[in-house]
């Protein structure tokens, strides 16, 4: 078997070690004997949509987060569009989990278009919310942590929150839950790298991504995720 | 003494009480006697660096190796000067530095400061300052949970320029923020003319890629390293500002030491790595611009030792030890470059802390290259530190061979554990408080002599 992942704009929105939840994805795929292959995609490009299994949208400082917001209108809209409401996979994180909604307002006050395919929208606030955080998610029975740190306040309308917070801030510090679902797109403020430390969660989005692509269910082997555990469980002991 | 008020008396004589007490009761406290000092008169830095000329040296990285760099060149040079060594770079630090050299009865002849500062801090210095000369090292991206971003970090500095127009900058003009700035000082550039490594295309992660004045991305004649070379935007034309003082060759690059051609001046630099040099042509540029001879600048950066924590050579019972200060992903990478420099054997402890000065997101760590130390041959790989776990995640997603790793969070557990290596030279990459609280422990046990 094998994944096609694609990293958008890798070269612009590329801090807070996001782009280690494309390499974990990989490394956990290449155990299972899964071929993956990473495809990068910027500005001016298109997403190839039919033939990528996960998107992975990571998070920018702001100047080059108002050059994506561009690029991303212009070329990318209909591809990504498509691609979510077909049910495929994607993990957007801070900015790039901005970007999917109406639009975010920058600390300086500029309101910065985002794609609108979720129905949700970001306001800046005066303070930044940063910090280890813990969330639960029910319907899983999983318990998540990453870092936050964001000044955006995001409201998610009538969509599904990834979890619940334990500890933290969230999504706007005021509803009590953090990120957001819809369809098989997981927008979250963590990082970390968020799967990292939720290696339960990277093997959802593979098993999801794998099944949308041969049709079947498939069960992934166990790994050793013993360092994986232990790093959650030291920020759930910190957090308590 | 000239116009000093009872208040400024008191102040520096509670401070240095203060200090003696810090130093002899609690070993190394270097902000809290400029705490006390402060308390008792805002403006007491105007009274205490009065008659000194001040070098001020801030930027992401190389900040302490540069001011130790250009600290030693005066005194070679024979002249009094003084210098926040300790790493203390906040403004109390750097007030408790001049009280502590403040004399109420003789005054030093033509004294110097040169003084390392926090890129957040310059504006508190240069409100009672006026340097001779400010010089920014590089800005990075590092520790955003304290400071946002790269760009940010550049308005907080460029805040405390504007307050003092006759001050000299001395600025790496490798470093694109840095070029075309809309400030009146009198500017002069240092950077590379011949390239570290032959490609000219960033690497993916690298900071600062796009056109700060129209957001095209930037074209390289030559990289050094991250996003700092001879750069140039295809677009609007905003390109590398010239270069008074330049690296127009390096003769050889080895894990100890290296030489190149700084203009046209051959110098020895004593310390490992492309980031060194930077530091070395940092230093030489200002001493230059001091009117200091190339001979002594020469002679000084031949026997710079390292400061404290940076890369700093130790011997715990057989083994070569040396640590190896890592903040960021842009100074971490260049550390392990000079890892893989080695051609033979060695081991290597990985600590990772997230306390306040560290950062407290350890994130960074997966935009570090870990992936390129993989193929080397390393005989432990030791994990410590209190995000020890995250660490071990990030080195095995890297490739490194798991059946290697020893965790221990626990020093003399990790020392223990370091003597019994088959390796005898070792490296330690850590983190800020990683470091200095494993030197501490080092120190207890009598393996370094001096703590500061």
């Amino acid at each position: 078997m094998e994944l096609t992942i694609c990293h958008l704009y890798p070269d612009l929105l590329n801090v807070y070690g996001d782009v280690g939840n494309v390499l974990i994805l990989k490394h956990r795929a290449a155990l299972r004997g899964i071929d993956v292959d990473i495809i990068n995609t910027s500005i001016g490009e298109n997403i190839d949509k039919d033939n990528v299994d996960i998107i992975f949208f990571g998070g920018g400082q702001d100047y080059e987060q108002s050059i994506v917001s561009n690029d991303l209108n212009e070329i990318k809209k209909d591809a990504l569009t498509s691609y979510i409401e077909d049910g495929k996979v994607m993990l957007a994180i801070c900015g790039g989990y901005q970007l999917l909604g109406k639009y975010y307002t920058a600390p300086n006050g500029e309101k910065i278009d985002g794609l609108g395919i979720l129905n949700l929208y970001t306001e800046g606030g005066d303070t930044r919310f940063i910090g280890n955080t813990e969330i639960f998610n029910e319907e899983f029975n999983e318990t998540y942590v990453g870092f936050e740190n964001h000044s955006g306040r995001t409201y998610i309308n009538d969509h599904t929150p990834l979890g619940k917070c334990i500890h933290g801030y969230g999504n706007n510090g005021e509803d009590g839950y953090e990120g957001c679902i819809y369809k098989n797109t997981f927008g979250s403020y963590f990082h970390g790298s968020f799967l990292s430390k939720n290696p339960e969660f990277a093997d959802r989005l593979l098993t999801l991504a794998l099944k949308n692509k041969y049709g079947e269910d498939v069960k992934l082997e166990n790994l050793n995720d013993n360092f994986e555990l232990k790093a959650k469980n030291s920020i759930i002991q910190r957090l308590k | 003494m000239s116009e000093i008020n009872i208040k400024s008396i008191l102040s520096i004589l509670l401070s240095k009480i203060t200090a003696f007490s810090a130093k002899h009761i609690v070993k190394g406290g270097s902000n809290f006697p400029g705490k006390i000092a402060l308390k008792i008169d805002k403006s007491i830095l105007k009274h205490v660096s009065n008659g000194y000329k001040v070098i001020l040296v801030t930027g992401t990285n190389g900040k302490t190796t540069t001011t130790s760099m250009i600290y030693n060149i005066l005194k070679e040079n024979k002249l009094h000067v003084i210098t926040n060594s300790t790493g203390a770079n906040l403004y109390p630090g750097i007030v408790a530095c001049f009280v502590s050299n403040y004399s109420f009865f003789k005054k030093k002849e033509n004294p110097y400061a040169v003084i390392e500062v926090d890129e957040a801090n310059v504006k508190f210095i240069t409100e009672h300052i006026t340097p001779e000369i400010i010089t920014v090292t590089n800005l990075f991206r590092d520790q955003l949970d304290r400071y946002g971003e790269v760009y940010t970090t550049l308005v907080k500095i460029l805040e405390g320029v504007t307050k003092v127009p006759e001050s000299k900058l001395v600025l790496n003009g490798d470093e694109s923020l840095l070029g075309k700035l809309d400030i009146k000082n009198p500017v002069v550039y240092y950077g590379f003319n011949t390239p570290i490594k032959e490609d000219t295309t960033l690497e993916i992660n690298a900071d600062a890629k796009f056109c700060k004045f129209c957001k095209a991305p930037y074209s390289y004649n030559l990289v050094t390293y991250n996003h700092l070379g001879d750069f140039y935007c295809p677009e609007c034309g905003y390109k590398r500002s010239e270069l008074a003082y330049a690296v127009n060759k390096i003769f050889d690059l080895t894990p100890e030491n290296s030489s190149v051609l700084i203009n046209d001046t051959e110098v020895f630099i004593s310390q490992s790595g492309a980031y060194n040099i930077y530091n070395a042509l940092c230093a030489f540029a200002i001493s230059k611009e001091l009117g200091i001879e190339d001979s002594v600048i020469k002679a000084s950066l031949q026997n710079q030792s390292s400061s404290f924590g940076r890369q700093e050579q130790i011997s715990i019972d057989n083994k070569d030890v040396q640590i190896i200060l890592v903040k960021n992903p842009a100074g971490y990478n260049q550390a392990l470059d000079t890892l893989a420099l080695n051609t033979s054997e060695f081991s290597a402890v990985f600590m990772l802390n997230d306390n306040y000065a560290d950062g407290r997101d350890v994130s960074w760590i997966w935009d570090v290259d870990f992936e390129k130390i993989s193929s080397l041959k390393i005989e432990d790989i030791f994990v410590s530190g209190i995000r020890m776990y995250d660490m071990a995640v990030r080195l095995k997603v890297a490739g490194l061979n798991v059946d290697k790793f020893i965790l221990k969070e626990d020093y003399e557990e990790l020392t223990d554990k370091i003597k019994e290596s088959a390796s005898k030279k070792i490296y330690i990459l850590a983190t800020y408080t990683a470091m200095i609280n494993y030197r501490k422990y080092l120190h207890s046990k009598g393996y370094i002599k001096k703590i500061w």
